[in-house]
């Protein structure tokens, strides 16, 4: 066991270490920064920027520092000054970018000549980024900071702002998702081809085929704004909490902020998720209870006398419920994560919304983050599984 | 005399034979393949240009007579084109593109892992990893990065004129239009080889132990031989199964994508995308949104009820090992559903 973890650990680093170096280098192929406007501002006339404020702009963005000292900054906070050794400081003058390119004139043969970077005019030394602020690096938690959807902030704050909201709606779904559809799942196994059976296959066939921006937009629809022109109870269609106090037939008037107020704006897309849940849940449920209830050592338990009751609940189930384990591994990525499409179409203020608000908005520094956080708990997900797979399961041993 | 011919049934027929008398995947089919048909027939078909924007009859109801007078089947969008053409030309554009990609990433997926399985060893050991690896990502969240970049910059990746063309043709789309598309069925592709890939592999390392496969190797065929005869047929019937469950994800991940604007971008038009601009208008106009929702719901249900007959017809195999690949697979397929997607 120890081995095992010792190797899949070391195994998580290493990926963590390639996703990182992917998520940076997808990212930094990205059209679009903070300099793509500036040069046509520039040659425009108006609104003059010197050479200056582009030296101060690229240095803000570290847009001055070799891309490999971009990634050790952003991945570890290094370097971040010269290296002080027993107050002797090391490579003080090593170049670590290139703050204005050096120019030289070639001439060609024919006569024409071409203006080309050579060299470096102006170098940027480890001495120099010793004023600069320097994350931690984001292995170690340091997110560095927003640059469009909270200017200058730490996206750790815009992080910790939107992680409620996401893990409210995400754990309480997933939480009544999973009381209802393993329940469910059982008792349709366990009553093949009833009615009962039949009503829940279709069901969470049809629930499972639809995408959840169609059942959520058929949602606000129907319970915000049909209901509201029948003049019935009606749900707000978006967002998490209401900006000024509003009334409901037959509720009355919801004050702005107040649980009430919480509860329903919360309903809504609570709903939709643990309905596409508890369909995906009880179809795995079921199809694992019928391949175990057909097998011999159940046929044995009934054999022995037992209860029907226990048969199902503690020979069947537990067995049935091994591979669902499985795709709980990515239920903690979600937890944290989010949804995006379903907090996209109900406004909610949440991780995933925050995900694609990041990548729509050029925020690159917080769709790395984001990406980064979520690939990290995959991975714990993926450990979490194995472990309690071997745990449950002593047929399989961990190698 | 006439004597009954004594043919024997082949295996496509008792698939087909038992495949008709699931009569909602027969009607499910006859829809999709009635809405291809129609999509492809969408020049003769449409009663508008599909770009043909007319500000003053902006949002007409369905079923209606628009200011001018003219009537819109199912009714025009915020920029007054007819919405029952651009549909049309949507279904065109959703549809070869869930086909493109889950054909390419299928072919893909069958070779790697059909390689992989057969050879073991070192082979094996690399894409095994490699696809380990692929599936640590969180996918949707891939698909977003790397679409959102591939838009912005999709005039500056080269892209050879013969797809762009083969691609506009298909869809009814201009070249420039197309590059887009191609970008986007792409990321897909890159995305979505591994999970067939990996069960592939699953399924060929359980055939490839039978008895039949040692004998034929004995008899003296080659390795290429082997696993085009007697290993792929085998492994067939999930793979037709895993297909036609792409295809439905694939369709749904890609509407996903265009809804929240990452995906294919308007003016080309997708029911995704169409459902986007629907949903920023459906509190004045609330009929709007469930024109392109109409489309998605059926077609992805159809699709799923189609591989729910697939399944039944190609089940009666008793072979518990293909079997045992059969689940594995399936867990596979679920893993990979269960990523953040919602």
């Amino acid at each position: 066991m120890a081995t095992f973890l010792t190797r899949r650990i070391i195994q998580m680093f290493v990926v963590l270490i390639a996703s990182a170096l992917v998520s940076f280098g997808l990212l930094y192929i990205a059209p679009g920064g903070p300099l793509s406007g500036l040069h046509q501002a520039q040659n425009s006339g108006r609104n003059k920027i010197s050479n200056e404020d582009i030296l101060r702009i690229k240095e803000r963005f570290e847009l001055d520092l070799y891309l490999p000292y971009r990634f050790s900054r952003w991945l570890i906070g290094f370097p971040s000054g010269p290296i002080t050794i027993a107050g002797q400081s090391f490579l003080g003058n090593t170049m670590a970018g290139c703050a204005i390119p050096g120019q030289a004139r070639l001439r060609y043969p024919d006569g024409h000549t071409e203006i080309i970077e050579d060299g470096c005019q102006k170098p940027v030394t480890f001495a120099d980024l010793s004023g600069r602020r320097t994350s931690r690096g984001i292995l170690f938690g340091d997110f560095g900071l927003s640059q469009v959807i909270l200017r200058d902030r730490p996206i750790a704050t815009l992080i910790a702002s939107r992680l409620p909201y996401t893990l409210q709606l995400m754990g309480i779904s997933s939480l009544i998702a999973l009381l209802i559809g393993v329940p469910l799942g059982v008792y349709s196994a366990v009553r093949q081809y009833s009615r009962f059976d039949y009503t829940m296959t279709t069901i969470s066939f049809v629930g499972s085929s639809i995408p959840t921006f169609v059942i959520g937009i058929i949602c606000i629809l129907i319970f915000a704004i049909a209901a509201k022109e029948a003049g019935l109870p009606y749900l707000p269609p978006g967002n998490a909490v209401a900006n000024s106090d509003y009334a409901v037939p037959f509720i009355g008037n919801v004050v702005a902020e107040s649980s009430l107020d919480r509860f329903l704006h919360f309903v809504m897309p609570c709903s939709v998720l643990v309905f596409v849940n508890i369909a995906g849940y009880s179809r795995f449920i079921r199809s694992g209870m019928l391949e175990v209830l057909r097998l011999d050592y159940v046929r044995t338990a009934r054999a022995k006398g037992l209860q029907e009751r226990t048969v199902v609940l503690k020979h069947a189930l537990r067995n049935a419920m091994l591979p669902f384990i499985t795709i709980m591994a990515g239920v903690l990525a979600e937890l944290f994560g989010g949804a995006a499409i379903t907090e996209s179409i109900f406004n909610w203020p949440g991780l995933g919304r925050l995900l694609v608000d990041s990548i729509g908005r050029n925020d690159y520094s917080v769709a790395m983050a984001l990406t980064m956080v979520s690939i990290f708990l995959l991975l714990i997900g993926y450990l979490i599984t194995d472990i309690l797979y071997s745990i449950l399961d002593p047929r399989i041993r961990l190698s | 005399m006439t004597t009954p011919t004594a043919r024997p049934a082949s295996q496509s027929e008792l698939i087909w034979r038992r495949f008709r008398k699931h009569t909602v995947a027969m009607v499910c089919l006859g829809i999709l393949i009635a809405i291809y048909v129609a999509s492809m027939l969408a020049p003769w078909i449409a009663p508008y240009p599909r770009d043909a924007i007319s500000l003053g009859n902006a949002y007409t109801t369905p079923f209606q007579h628009a200011a001018d007078g003219s009537y819109h089947f199912f009714g025009t969008d915020h920029l007054g084109r007819d919405l029952f053409t651009r549909l049309i030309y949507a279904a065109r554009v959703s549809l070869t593109t869930a086909l493109t990609v889950v054909t390419a990433s299928t072919i893909i997926g069958v070779i790697i892992g059909l390689v992989a399985g057969y050879f073991g060893g070192w082979i094996d050991n690399l894409v095994t990893r490699f696809i380990e690896f692929i599936s640590t990502f969180p996918t949707f969240t891939l698909l977003l990065i790397a679409s959102a970049i591939v838009i912005q910059s999709s005039e500056a990746i080269p892209i050879p004129a013969i797809f762009s063309y083969f691609i506009g043709a298909i869809m009814a789309i201009s070249d420039r239009e197309a590059n887009q598309v191609i970008l986007i069925i792409t990321i897909f592709i890159i995305l979505g080889w591994t999970g067939v890939a990996r069960f592939v592999r699953g399924m060929v390392l359980s055939i490839r132990e039978q008895q039949y496969i040692e004998s034929s190797r004995a008899l003296g065929a080659s390795h290429l031989y082997n696993m085009l005869t007697h290993v792929l047929p085998n492994a067939l019937p999930p793979i037709i199964i895993s297909y036609t469950l792409g295809l439905s994800g694939t369709l749904v991940a890609e509407s996903g994508l265009s809804f929240l604007g990452f995906g294919i971008q308007d003016p080309t038009p997708s029911w995704g995308n169409m459902l986007s601009f629907a949903n920023s208008y459906m509190f004045s106009y609330p009929w709007m949104p469930l024109v392109p929702a109409l489309p998605i719901l059926v077609c992805s249900l159809a699709i799923n009820y189609i591989g729910d007959g697939l399944r039944d017809a190609l089940d009666p195999r008793v072979q518990t090992e293909i079997r045992r690949g059969q689940r594995d697979a399936q867990l596979a397929a679920i893993r990979e559903r269960s990523k953040p997607q919602s």
